[in-house]
């Protein structure tokens, strides 16, 4: 075997790192990995059609973003209205008021807004891409795509991806502007409704100025990378798991279990991960203050 | 060896190649050679072993065989769908090692393979499943593909079901248009898996003189998995038998009728006693 001729030559260090690389490549997280590589350099392959492509990305982003809209909408509007004012309550009670905007970047903007689209794009469309690309897999479809000269990881992987990464994108920040805007609106509503009973004050002034002296360069960034990585956990995992489909029936449904639940694994480790970079901030301030 | 199609030699297959998950996805779309050398070889049965076959350029053969001795399996394998264990492959003269050998690679080397479902892609309205490839591949303009397209469906009579989608045919339709799908794609090695099953008496007619006229005008090498062994006389092509794990010699029809192994007694019986 060509490759126990590669392993004589290595020194004991370059065995070990050897055995590492196959045991991590040969585990599931790995091959997942190995995966998403492979549909990024099938976008380059030489077999470029611009025309079908793009098609194939329209629909995905049609497929991905716009159909969950609406449910997306009312749970980003409602859980606005709760974080708006139960945060103004309980601040103007222990008298914070002036972290309000500080505290709605870190709730709504930096965490809840990218996590919350990425369960939401999670639940329905990384589901439905397993059950698609599985049945496909059941069905041989695979197989007679690839016996056509056809890359399965090109024809069905990179549209979903490319279309995933733009509608978990955009899908995320109007999740943070309706969670804001009509969070507002919705607060605004509930107080007029419940009269003094709440006891908060609130406008738009205040709230908007307070959002945006607290917003930093960093979550600018964020608010794009985050996204982009959770797009790529979830598409390249659910696709994974309808790819490794064994020809059973009954294994269709353990894989689409499988994609979402993986996915919320990924993604709230990747959050902390990301998450991380805020601390790095804080010590900076940190240490600038003493 | 320039104008042989297909030479195998000594192959053997194994039966965890086919079912274990992780080497079945690392070959299919992760494939990564590195892995091959380390996983473990437990737990295999053989189910073929020691195969040789060639077929020359524009030669067509039938494999025959009772089922369940894994035929499908050793058309997958020459499709590049399933890896063997060991063995020697050569694809129009050039040899293709087992690190290499995955299904899109033997593609590229205009191998085709119709599937005894037909496995047509389930969203894609009859006619842009034949297109697909061609459309990927770039072979051509628009309305060049839409003219191959027309032929295609022409040849194998479902033109008037062109806009339907593959739910809507019946198994024998499906089978047709994947066999035009196939034929789209100019194969210079095209693979059968039960052609005419599922097709009847007067659409088979038509499919063999198509084959034929395939191995005459585009000197296409066929290699057919079949049970209806008559295929074969009316080809006037050889057959070889899989038993035992290993393939037979390859023999005319009429030799195998009026011969006295028991692979062909068993197999001719019924034709014998029709005569």
């Amino acid at each position: 075997m060509k490759n126990n001729v590669v392993y004589k030559k290595l020194t004991l260090p370059g065995r070990l790192f050897y055995l590492l690389g196959v045991f991590f490549l040969s585990s599931t997280p790995g091959q997942q990995f190995t995966l998403f590589v492979k549909t990024v350099a099938s976008v380059f392959s030489r077999k470029k059609n611009f025309k079908s492509d793009s098609k194939n990305v329209i629909n995905q982003i049609f497929f991905t973003g716009v159909e969950i809209f609406p449910v997306l909408f009312v749970v980003a509007t409602l859980f606005g209205t709760v974080i708006i004012i139960e945060v103004i309550t309980m601040m103007n009670k222990v008298g914070f008021s002036d972290v309000v905007g500080d505290l709605m970047v870190i709730v709504i903007i930096r965490e809840l807004g990218p996590i919350f689209t990425a369960f939401l794009i999670a639940g329905r469309s990384g589901a439905a891409l397993t059950t698609y690309i599985g049945s496909m897999a059941i069905n041989s479809e695979v197989d007679a795509l690839a016996t056509m000269g056809v890359d399965p990881i090109r024809y069905l992987v990179m549209p979903a991806l490319i279309g995933g990464i733009f509608a978990v994108l955009i899908m995320t920040i109007l999740f943070s502007f309706s969670g804001i805007c009509a969070g507002f609106l919705m607060a605004k509503l509930l107080i007029y409704f419940v009269g003094d009973m709440l006891n908060v004050q609130i406008s738009w002034a205040y709230l908007s100025t307070a959002i945006l002296q607290s917003l930093t360069m960093t979550d600018f960034i964020l608010v794009i990378v985050k996204p982009v990585i959770f797009a790529c956990i979830i598409i390249t995992n659910a696709s994974y798991q309808g790819l490794a489909i064994r020809k059973d029936v009954r294994q269709v449904p353990k894989a689409t279990s499988r994609s979402v639940i993986y996915s919320f694994l990924y993604i709230v480790i990747f959050d902390v991960i990301l998450s991380s970079f805020y601390i790095f901030q804080y010590f900076g301030e940190i240490s600038k203050i003493i | 060896m320039i104008e042989m199609a297909l030479v195998i030699k000594d192959l053997h297959f194994s039966y965890s190649e086919m079912m274990s998950r992780r080497r079945v996805r690392s070959q299919s779309f992760l494939n990564w050679s590195g892995l091959s050398g380390v996983v473990l070889e437990d737990n295999r049965k053989e189910i073929l072993s020691g195969v040789n076959l060639s077929v020359k350029l524009g030669e067509t053969i039938c494999i025959g065989g009772a089922s369940g001795q894994g035929k499908s399996a050793f058309l997958r394998i020459i499709a590049g769908l399933a890896k063997p264990t060991s063995g020697t492959l050569y694809y129009f003269g050039e040899h293709i090692p087992i690190e290499r050998h995955d299904a899109l690679e033997i593609a590229s080397r205009q191998v085709g393979l119709v599937f005894q479902n037909g496995a047509l892609i389930s969203n894609l309205r009859v006619r842009d499943n034949v297109a697909l490839p061609l459309r990927y591949h770039g072979m051509g303009t628009e309305a060049e593909i839409e003219d191959k397209v027309n032929m295609a469906l022409d040849l194998m009579r479902v033109r008037h079901e062109a806009d339907l989608f593959p739910h809507m045919l019946s198994t024998g339709m499906q089978k047709r248009v994947a066999i035009a799908r196939s034929w789209a794609m100019d194969p210079k090695l095209l693979l059968m898996d039960e052609p005419t099953s599922g097709l009847d008496n007067y659409n088979r007619r038509n499919l063999l003189p198509l084959i034929d006229n395939m191995r005459k005008l585009f000197n296409t090498s066929i290699i057919i998995v079949t049970h209806d062994l008559l295929i074969a006389k009316e080809l006037g092509c050889n057959i070889v038998f899989l038993q035992n794990k290993t393939l037979t010699e390859p023999h005319s029809f009429d030799y195998w009728q009026k011969s006295n192994e028991p692979i062909a007694e068993e197999l001719f019986r019924d034709l014998q006693a029709k005569e």
